[in-house]
């Protein structure tokens, strides 16, 4: 059982972003929500910040083609002395590596290197359609379409890309990304090219613009090519433009078709340089040595032109994460059955079984369902049967405790069949029968297979899910990683 | 063609016609006294062309209150009005039924009474829901296991469609739930008449280590089909309200009855690990 302090859970952040690397500590409060006289039900009520990391130069190594671990290694060490935190009383948070960094040589090792030494569970978290999920939750805009009637779109725009994601109701609608970003062109305050961005390359070429590293620009063109920028991405946006695979400002996408946007938030880098005034010359522009300043007006003016209402963002550069240490994490029912000695567990992809209440009432095509849904797993991951995973079960509303016995029955026997080797058996419910279905397979499996099977939790085919230690002897956290609309 | 000819005609398509529309009309009373349902689909309502209407769905999704039904000029609709006299119709019936013996065969669960004597008694005198008949005790005396670990006792309490409604659900789920956390019980059975604090009397007699009581709740117009689950660690003559612990609520559209048997096992263990039940147990 996890140390509880208080009612509180620690959690970090840690954002390796193209320019700069942020952390954050915060302090995720739970508490019962349900009567005394139901089953217990928690949530976490309050999410804390205690401690903000300033802003550092992401370092790399002088190509600048990899990630130098030991001095970030070495920083972070003293930003968890800063804040007063021992890595072992950390129970929950993700890293994440954004924008460009993830393109470096050494990004995806660096990234579970860090969530392994970082704290109990702390999860590596990589893409961009994540990104542009955290910023969201981050800045504010999720928080605000749970307010208003409309969507809300948050524009995360940092030194390499535009990550857009789209809310309504409190539920994520998706996200876009454009390589739109403050560093994709560097200059100098004499106007001079420094570095262009070779994912900016097809879109000029397209334009028909032609920069060159070394040679000087005036204040006019390179105005003119960032509100172009601008412009595409806001009729793409506002579905003037139709999304397609091939445009060369699309990064990735999980949307056909965008829907109506009523609201806009902007965040990330550009977001905080809204706050200073709009550049007039190359020398003002360049100030950062890049279009950042530019960019932030112009994108600003594009939105106008649309007659989009903007809202500001409570939280600009820091959006991603704090959406990483504070919004990634929930936590599960808390009628449960886990196997302790097997948690923490990483890492797990997700197989869906759909079965219907009418189906698991007749005990029709349960069977076969869970039998193909099997095998076709096994096709799909094959030469790699060892690889834990997890089921989830969904479409079961109502049922007896005879036909979930049966499914339980069945379920285990299948595994057994095709998993002869995997120890343990993770079982993810929709609905409030974890304890129930879990109870079902310990008498099944007659202890052969650690059981673990929780409830009340939202995953989709594609995720990954990482299930932290119990809290309070009756749930455990858990982080969801949605890459299900990551098309690239 | 004459007129006796057309008269005649006439008088066959008379009655031709007759026959058929009373054939038709026996037709209509025969089929609806066979299959009279009203169900969801037939009062279901809705706000026609609400302003919000993702709004109207989130509040109607967390309540199972008749909110967001519309209306016909300032009253409820009479699809509204009849799904109200009928739930209130199903909870009467709950009240005044009786527990099929069937289903109590099923579980092997033998019948005791408590001194209720009739409904209509029960319903005034709670007090006599809470002694069992002397004949009860002999009962219990000569059939039940004393000083178990874990006594499951059975009662209509309020609802007898409660019992009928979610015993077969809960008490299978609750039997597992006692293996998984290494858990032994006596001999359960079933109380008719019964009142919560029935358990002391029960105590009394056969002295468990805990007591566990299903029994029907007084039924109301989301349910009446809902059930508690009460239980005490060593309850005895003298126990205080503060001293039970209840899951309530237990019926389909409430708390998932397989899911509220699974977690008693758990509730159980850790009374018995911390002897102690109600508000100083720990969960």
């Amino acid at each position: 059982m996890s140390r509880v302090d208080g009612q509180s859970i620690i959690s970090v952040g840690i954002d390796i972003g193209t320019s700069t690397t942020k952390f954050i500590v915060s302090h995720l409060k739970y508490a019962k929500v349900s009567s005394h006289f139901s089953l217990p039900r928690y949530e976490i009520v309050e999410r804390k910040i205690v401690y903000e990391s300033p802003m550092y130069s992401t370092p790399l190594k002088e190509k600048r083609d990899e990630i130098d671990l030991k001095t970030l290694a070495g920083w972070l060490e003293e930003q968890y002395k800063k804040a007063g935190v021992n890595v072992s009383e950390v129970k929950s948070g993700a890293v994440i590596i954004t924008g460009e960094t993830a393109t470096k040589k050494n990004a995806e090792s660096i990234l579970h290197y860090l969530a392994e030494k970082s704290g109990d569970f702390v999860v590596a978290i990589a893409g961009a359609s994540l990104e542009a999920l955290l910023a969201g939750k981050g800045s504010g805009a999720f928080l605000r379409s749970k307010e208003v009637k409309g969507t809300v779109a948050n524009i995360d725009i940092g030194g390499g890309t535009a990550n857009v994601a789209l809310f309504r109701r409190g539920k994520v609608l998706g996200t876009i990304t454009y390589h739109v970003g403050g560093r994709l062109i560097e200059l100098d305050q004499n106007g001079e090219i420094t570095f262009i961005s070779s994912s900016i390359q097809p879109w000029l070429h397209s334009k028909n613009y032609q920069l060159q590293v070394k040679k000087k620009i005036g204040f006019r063109e390179i105005q003119q090519i960032v509100q172009e920028m601008c412009k595409d991405m806001l009729n793409s946006l506002t579905g003037q433009k139709p999304i397609r695979l091939d445009d060369s400002l699309i990064h990735s996408t999980s949307f056909q078709v965008i829907p109506p946007i009523d609201e806009v938030m902007i965040s990330g880098g550009i977001g905080q340089l809204l706050e200073k005034e709009a550049p007039k010359t190359i020398y003002d522009t360049a100030v950062y040595g890049d279009i950042g300043p530019l960019l932030a007006h112009e994108v600003v003016k594009a939105i106008e032109n649309c007659s989009l209402k903007i809202i500001k963002a409570t939280q600009t550069s820091r959006a991603t994460v704090i959406g990483a240490g504070m919004q990634s994490t929930e936590i599960s029912g808390a009628t449960i059955h886990v196997t302790a000695s097997r948690l923490p567990i990483r890492n797990l992809p997700i197989m869906v079984i759909e079965l219907n209440d009418e189906q698991i009432k007749s005990g029709d095509y349960v069977y076969e369902q869970i039998e193909q849904a099997m095998i076709e797993w096994k096709q799909y991951f094959q030469g790699e049967q060892e690889i834990p995973f997890a089921i989830h079960i969904r479409g079961i509303s109502y049922c007896s405790y005879a036909a979930l016995k049966e499914v339980a029955k069945v379920l285990f026997s299948l595994y057994e069949k095709y998993f002869p080797r995997n120890p343990v058996l993770v079982v993810i419910c929709e609905n409030d029968i974890a304890k129930a279905l879990g109870q079902l397979l310990v008498l099944q499996s007659k202890n052969k297979v650690d059981i673990i099977s929780i409830d009340q939790v939202v995953v989709e085919q594609g995720d990954y899910i990482d299930i932290g230690e119990t809290i309070n002897q009756s749930m455990v956290p858990v982080v969801i990683k949605t890459l299900a609309f990551m098309k690239n | 063609m004459n007129q006796a000819d057309i008269q005649q005609i006439v008088e066959k398509v008379m009655m031709e016609l007759q026959t058929r529309i009373s054939q038709q009309s026996e037709d209509k009373i025969d089929k609806d006294e066979k299959s009279f349902h009203y169900t969801a689909v037939d009062w279901l309502t809705h706000v026609p062309n609400p302003k919000f209407p993702e709004g109207i769905d989130e509040l109607r999704k967390v309540t199972p209150a008749r909110i967001g039904v519309w209306r016909t000029g300032t009253r409820p609709l009479t699809k509204t009005i009849l799904k109200l006299q009928l739930d209130h119709a199903a909870a009467v019936d709950a009240v005044s039924g009786e527990v099929l013996d069937s289903l109590l065969k099923e579980f092997n669960l033998f019948t005791v009474e408590t001194c209720y004597e009739n409904k209509e008694v029960y319903l005034k005198r709670p007090d006599k829901g809470r002694v069992l008949t002397e004949e009860a005790v002999k009962t219990i005396q000569e059939r039940c296991v004393k000083k178990p670990q874990v006594q499951i006792v059975v009662s209509d309490g309020l609802s007898a469609s409660a019992i009928e409604a979610n015993l077969r659900d809960i008490y299978p789920a609750l039997l597992d739930s006692l293996e998984v956390n290494g858990l032994t019980q006596g001999t359960p059975f079933f109380v008719k008449g019964g009142r919560v604090a029935c358990m002391d009397h029960i105590g009394e007699i056969l002295q468990p280590e805990v007591l566990v009581l299903l029994i029907g709740e007084r039924p109301g117009l989301v349910s009446a089909n809902s059930m508690s689950a009460y239980m005490c660690y060593r309850p005895r003559k003298g126990t205080v309200e503060s001293e039970r612990t209840v899951i309530s609520n237990i019926h389909s559209g409430g708390t998932h009855p397989v899911e509220a048997g699974a977690y008693i096992g758990t509730v159980l263990r850790k009374m018995i690990d911390q002897k102690a039940s109600g508000v100083r147990l720990e969960l």
